[in-house]
């Protein structure tokens, strides 16, 4: 008990010397660590416009429902980096939307604890918005092996994607799901294997959409996203770090 | 930023002189039929304030011995329920039922390791495999009220569909629906049926292991038909009507629709999860928070229909 007292008598003075306008919302312990490696010395401001959706607690700490939404910035935004600070692997996904695609984006993520879960939004302007919500957990979702390490089923079906497309009021929504493993490699014997790079197309072949993903995104990833034109023809195109192509017409 | 945590600090100091009291249960019966005793537990999550009491608990003097049904959260529960047992009667327990594999219906067992502890043959497996792992998460829920508890699987496999013991003639019925495996007990002789957690009442169910809301939906439908006199749910208040299985068919209905319309809207599971609950269900304890829990359960099965 003693030592908890000293703990919080000792954060309560370590905050007085943090600059009010900079303070992490999210109060979180890594919060300068953090910023240092994902936007070293930018400017930045925490902003609560951009919304990291996540449940009050993550049921399955394999897969938890995370949605990404910078549509504030709409037509502003140069890229979205998403993180958890307190994972053993923090980086999650770094997303480059094009104008005409929402920048709004939903999947799944693997978190090792309680965690705040971070999106930073580099504006063409040049400075990060930054927003994100604290997500409570009871752990080991990153080194849990995948269900796929223990069950052959998906080197046989490695890469086969549903994809479908759900009309919304303005635009469309598409929701894919690929089989993979997303091994993080943290754990025996089972090397890092996930996506590393997803690309929309247009069907003039320009890319409408570009993320890169971490092995915290879950295993058999889901992503959501929504398109402003829905009567234009997509493609979706994946790699892993195997070198591994996998492509869809949606 | 320093209030917070001078405010913090005060929280703190007061319950250091109630971590000191030893914890307690204190944990009581009530009479609710002939022979049938009622522990009934709080309308509640798991916390360190509750000790994980949150599960109905029962027993029933035979007049050839007593037969128990759950043994509660942990230990420490187990042995309060014993001495509560042998407060009301001098006539020893027989046997103990164990009604499914969820962590505040069994943890208890070690209070009871000198009798047969009984089970359907599916709970036996799976808290033989998955019964550590239970008291371990029980461990970080609910903190020192599991001091020296840990798994005791039950030491029987049900064979048979029916028990006598003295006056008392018990059908032991066997569902699926809430847990993969739920022993439901029905008490011929005074009409009192043990709904065990096929039947939540005035609190939300909880769906971690459910092998489908349908097949749970099915299986309380053959619950209607029985015409008891008196319903004890897994968790809630103990009534005598139907209003208990009413309740479940329109929530899970609900749950069902709720699930399959947003699946096929395309929504993601963080848009599920703030979906309101239905007015109707107002008065339901915890329906925001197991709503929650249920998505990340059974969502992806309905969102793979979808696709
Ligand atoms: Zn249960």
């Amino acid at each position: 008990m003693k030592k908890s007292i000293a703990a919080l008598t000792l954060s309560a003075a370590l905050s007085n010397f943090t600059h009010a306008s900079s303070a992490d919302p999210l109060e979180s312990p890594l919060w300068d660590y953090m910023r240092d490696q994902f936007i070293g010395n930018d400017k930045y401001v925490f902003d609560e416009r951009i919304k990291v959706d996540v449940p009050e607690f993550a049921e399955d700490p394999t897969q938890v429902p995370i949605t990404v939404n910078a549509e504030a910035l709409s037509g502003q935004i140069e890229r979205i980096v998403t993180w958890a600070d307190l994972n053993p692997i923090q980086h999650i996904f770094t997303y480059f939307p094009h104008e005409q695609i929402v920048p709004r984006v939903s999947l799944r993520i693997k978190v090792q604890q309680g965690t705040a879960v971070r999106a930073a939004v580099l504006t063409k302007s040049g400075v990060w918005h930054i927003g994100g919500s604290y997500l409570d957990a009871a752990g080991g979702g990153c080194t849990t092996p995948s269900a796929a390490a223990a069950n052959p089923y998906w080197e046989s079906h490695l890469g086969e994607m549903k994809t479908k497309f759900f009309p919304r009021q303005s635009g469309g929504r598409y929701k894919l799901k690929i089989i993979h493993p997303m091994d993080t490699g943290l754990v025996d014997s089972i090397p890092e294997f996930y996506i590393e790079s997803v690309i929309v197309k247009t069907s003039s072949g320009d890319n409408l959409a570009s993320m890169q993903l971490y092995p915290p995104v879950s295993e058999n990833p889901v992503i959501t996203f929504d398109v402003r034109n829905p009567d234009q023809k997509h493609t979706i195109w994946m790699r892993d770090n195997g070198g591994n192509e996998f492509e869809q017409a949606l | 930023m320093m209030k917070k945590y001078l405010l913090l600090i005060l929280f703190v100091i007061p319950s250091l002189s109630a971590m000191s009291a030893p914890l307690s249960y204190q944990l009581t019966a009530e009479l609710v039929a002939e022979n049938t005793w009622v522990l009934q537990g709080k309308l509640e999550d798991f916390s360190k304030r509750n000790g994980g009491n949150i599960v109905n608990t029962g027993f029933i003097v035979t007049g050839e011995g007593v037969i128990v049904i759950d043994t509660g959260p942990s230990l420490r529960y187990g042995k309060a329920m014993r001495a509560l047992i042998e407060s009301k009667t001098s006539q020893p327990i027989r046997m103990v039922f164990n009604t499914h594999h969820h962590p505040d219906h069994f943890l208890g067992n070690q209070a009871f390791d000198d009798i047969p502890i009984y089970s359907l043959p599916q709970t036996q497996k799976y808290i033989k495999l998955h019964g550590d792992a239970f008291a371990e998460n029980m461990y970080r829920l609910v903190g020192d009220w599991m001091r020296s508890t840990e798994s005791l699987p039950p030491t029987k496999a049900l064979e048979s569909s029916d028990i006598t013991l003295g006056k008392h003639k018990l059908k032991l019925l066997s569902f699926t629906g809430h847990s993969g495996s739920d022993l439901v007990i029905y008490d011929e002789t005074t009409g009192v049926l043990f709904a065990s957690d096929m039947v939540f009442y005035q609190r939300a169910l909880t769906t971690p292991h459910t092998p489908g809301i349908d097949i749970w939906r099915g299986e309380i439908k053959r619950l209607k038909q029985i015409s008891y006199k008196l319903l004890v749910p897994g968790h809630g208040p103990i009534v005598s009507d139907q209003k208990p299985l009413k309740q479940m068919d329109e929530y899970l209905a609900w749950l069902d629709l709720t699930l399959q319309t947003s699946a096929e809207q395309g929504l993601s599971m963080t848009e599920v999860i703030q979906i309101p609950i239905a007015e109707k269900f107002s008065d339901i304890a915890l329906t925001r928070r197991e709503f929650a829990r249920t998505v990340a359960h059974l969502y992806p099965h309905y969102e793979e229909a979808a696709f």
